[in-house]
């Protein structure tokens, strides 16, 4: 959808009476029809087919573990999510897990980016050390942490908390310091992305309306809040909602550390369908489940999107 | 200038504080991997110790060694790459530069697959690979991981396709060079940089991967990630080895992931950017 020069497509098209025309405008759509074929083919296997599977398997009663229960059940398995407990749970620590995770990429990512924008020499090492979390599996990412980092009286983290005068602390056996301790780890993992995202926005941003600023005698803040801010603004949305995207269905780094323990204190709506479906082999239920997902996703994204085109 | 120079060490200070922050949990597990078992569970923390290759000669080479983990992780993630590329380039080629009826629906399609929440495919698609018997295998893993490497890849290209000229083709197209050949002989080598990018994504989301990993992986097929866990036990974990373990999985991504820096940059950025500054 560039903007650029007339393409023989236009110049088919500007002359639609012609045969010459219809013939390479029609030979156009076979040709682009061929090249997308494969693509779309493999997309709707893989997306929109289990889509529709999905949806079809929760109105069943589908366990792995009793098969002669199962059968059709219609919308049942909705009913029994609406007065469960633990999907409210989950659903909460999904809002709450999404929600601080974001805040605090953002709002970090944003302070660092603007710092290290001021900064002459060093840039080069914040790029590059920016780029490992962002390039490491969250699996990984998420074992590392659970022993080495957090594991009481032996992780680095406990040893600081002990020197710190905290005193040894049940990072992951807490339910409360089990929450703090997964965002903790999402926000280190993920604030590189929005820093990185952000800095090469700051760099776009043109100089001579700062320049301008400064003869009007604008402060560092009224420059940040009246110029920054609102032209950073698109970029600022645009991580918001790439990253909510990520944190409502964040799976790896959890499953790592808590599995969503203790108890279900950090199982987010994404692990609870999980559970249901491949540890207690519930799959009618946990597509439903996995279905509730899918509606919250799109919800939120309907809002940020909205957002997004809001002044 | 004192207020200056207090200003520039401020700033020095939070950024070594960040920049440790980053970088410690991964220096700590390379430093752990180099340790035994002893010396990792030192209190206080080791710094000085005498490094051993002891625990990558386990791993690598002693039982339960996890070399045909990181095969699967190869086999799967180049697997992956190679497939997504060769579907993706048409696509993308098709709706960055082509006119057809549907084009806007077409790359909106493509867009809202990306939005589904992997939990919800992989539900479904446990259930056919099973009958159809795909479960722990290659083909399997690798079908499903185009549901979110092909999305991920059109778009991307797309982006890089818009920014050639439309003149180039439009001469060799009038020169009487066919379509396919346009696009094989003048598009593709305009956008090598961003094929090659787009092939450092590809594989890196694919050796990252792990839910429907845990799920579709047995005894055959396992890529590292999910194999890491056998270093974790209830009764006792293998410090050091669990440490080696990590590093395995993390090297072939980190070190694409410093070499590709500026791209990669450019790549995460390209649909925040873009996508702000459309409207």
């Amino acid at each position: 959808m560039a903007t650029t020069a007339v393409t023989s497509a236009e110049i088919a098209s500007e002359a639609p009476r012609s045969d010459f025309g219809r013939v390479l405008a029609q030979r156009e759509r076979r040709f682009a029809a061929a090249l997308l074929a494969p693509a779309f083919l493999a997309l709707l296997a893989t997306t929109t087919f289990p889509l529709l599977f999905l949806i079809y398997t929760s109105a069943f009663r589908m366990d792995l573990a009793m098969p002669f229960t199962n059968g059709f059940v219609g919308f049942e398995n909705y009913r029994t999510l609406l007065a469960d407990e633990r999907f409210w749970t989950s659903l909460l620590v999904s809002l709450v897990y999404t929600g601080s995770t974001v805040a605090l990429q953002v709002i970090v990512g944003l302070a660092l980016a603007l710092l290290v924008m001021d900064m002459k020499r060093g840039q080069g090492w914040f790029r590059v050390i920016a780029i490992l979390p962002v390039v490491l599996s969250p699996a990984v990412v998420g074992m590392i942490w659970r022993t080495f980092m957090l594991a009481p009286e032996f992780g680095i983290v406990d040893y600081l908390a002990i020197n710190a005068g905290l005193g040894s602390k049940n990072w992951l056996g807490d339910p409360t310091l089990a929450m703090v301790s997964v965002i903790a780890i999402h926000t280190w993992q993920w604030t590189p992305f929005a820093f990185m995202v952000l800095l090469a926005s700051l760099a776009s941003l043109p100089e001579d309306i700062y320049e301008a600023a400064r003869l009007d005698r604008a402060s560092a803040w009224q420059r940040f809040r009246r110029i920054t801010l609102p032209l950073l603004r698109p970029a600022i949305v645009m991580v918001i909602i790439m990253r909510t995207m990520v944190a409502l269905t964040a799976f790896a780094a959890i499953f790592t550390v808590t599995a969503g323990g203790p108890g279900t204190a950090t199982e987010i709506l994404n692990l609870y369908a999980y559970r249901k479906s491949f540890t207690e082999l519930s799959i009618g239920y946990g597509s439903a489940l996995a279905v509730a997902l899918l509606i919250v996703t799109i919800i939120i994204s309907g809002i940020l999107f909205a957002m997004r085109r809001a002044k | 200038m004192t207020a200056k120079r207090l200003r520039v060490f401020a700033l020095l200070a939070i950024s070594t504080i960040f920049l440790l922050a980053w970088a410690f949990p991964i220096i700590w597990s390379v430093l752990n991997s180099l340790k035994t078992d002893s010396d990792v569970l030192a209190y206080p923390p080791k710094l000085v110790f005498t490094p051993t290759l002891e625990a990558y000669r386990d791993v690598l080479f002693g039982s339960g060694s996890i070399l045909p983990n990181l095969l699967s992780s190869v086999i799967i993630s180049v697997g992956t790459t190679i497939v997504t590329m060769l579907m993706a380039v048409p696509a993308a080629y098709a709706l960055a530069r082509l006119r057809f009826r549907g084009k806007r629906f077409a790359g909106f399609y493509v867009l809202a697959t990306q939005m589904l929440p992997p939990v919800g495919i992989i539900i479904p698609y446990f259930l056919v690979l099973r009958n159809i018997g795909w479960i722990d295998t290659y083909q399997g893993i690798i079908l499903i991981y185009l549901s979110f490497s092909l999305p991920f890849a059109i778009w991307l290209l797309v982006s890089y396709f818009e920014d050639i000229p439309f003149e180039m083709e439009e001469a060799a197209y009038l020169d009487g060079a066919s379509r396919l050949k346009t696009l094989w002989r003048i598009i593709i080598p305009q956008v090598r940089g961003g094929i090659a990018v787009t092939i450092v994504f590809v594989f890196l989301n694919a050796w990252n991967e792990f839910l429907f990993a845990v799920v579709l992986s047995g005894n055959t097929v396992r890529p590292v990630t999910v194999a890491m866990f056998n270093f974790v036990s209830v009764e006792q974990t293998l410090w050091a080895k669990l440490a080696a373990v990590s590093v395995l999985a993390m090297l072939p991504v980190v070190v694409l992931g410093v070499v590709a820096q500026k791209h990669i940059v450019k790549g995460l950025t390209v649909g925040a950017v873009k996508g702000g500054g459309r409207r």
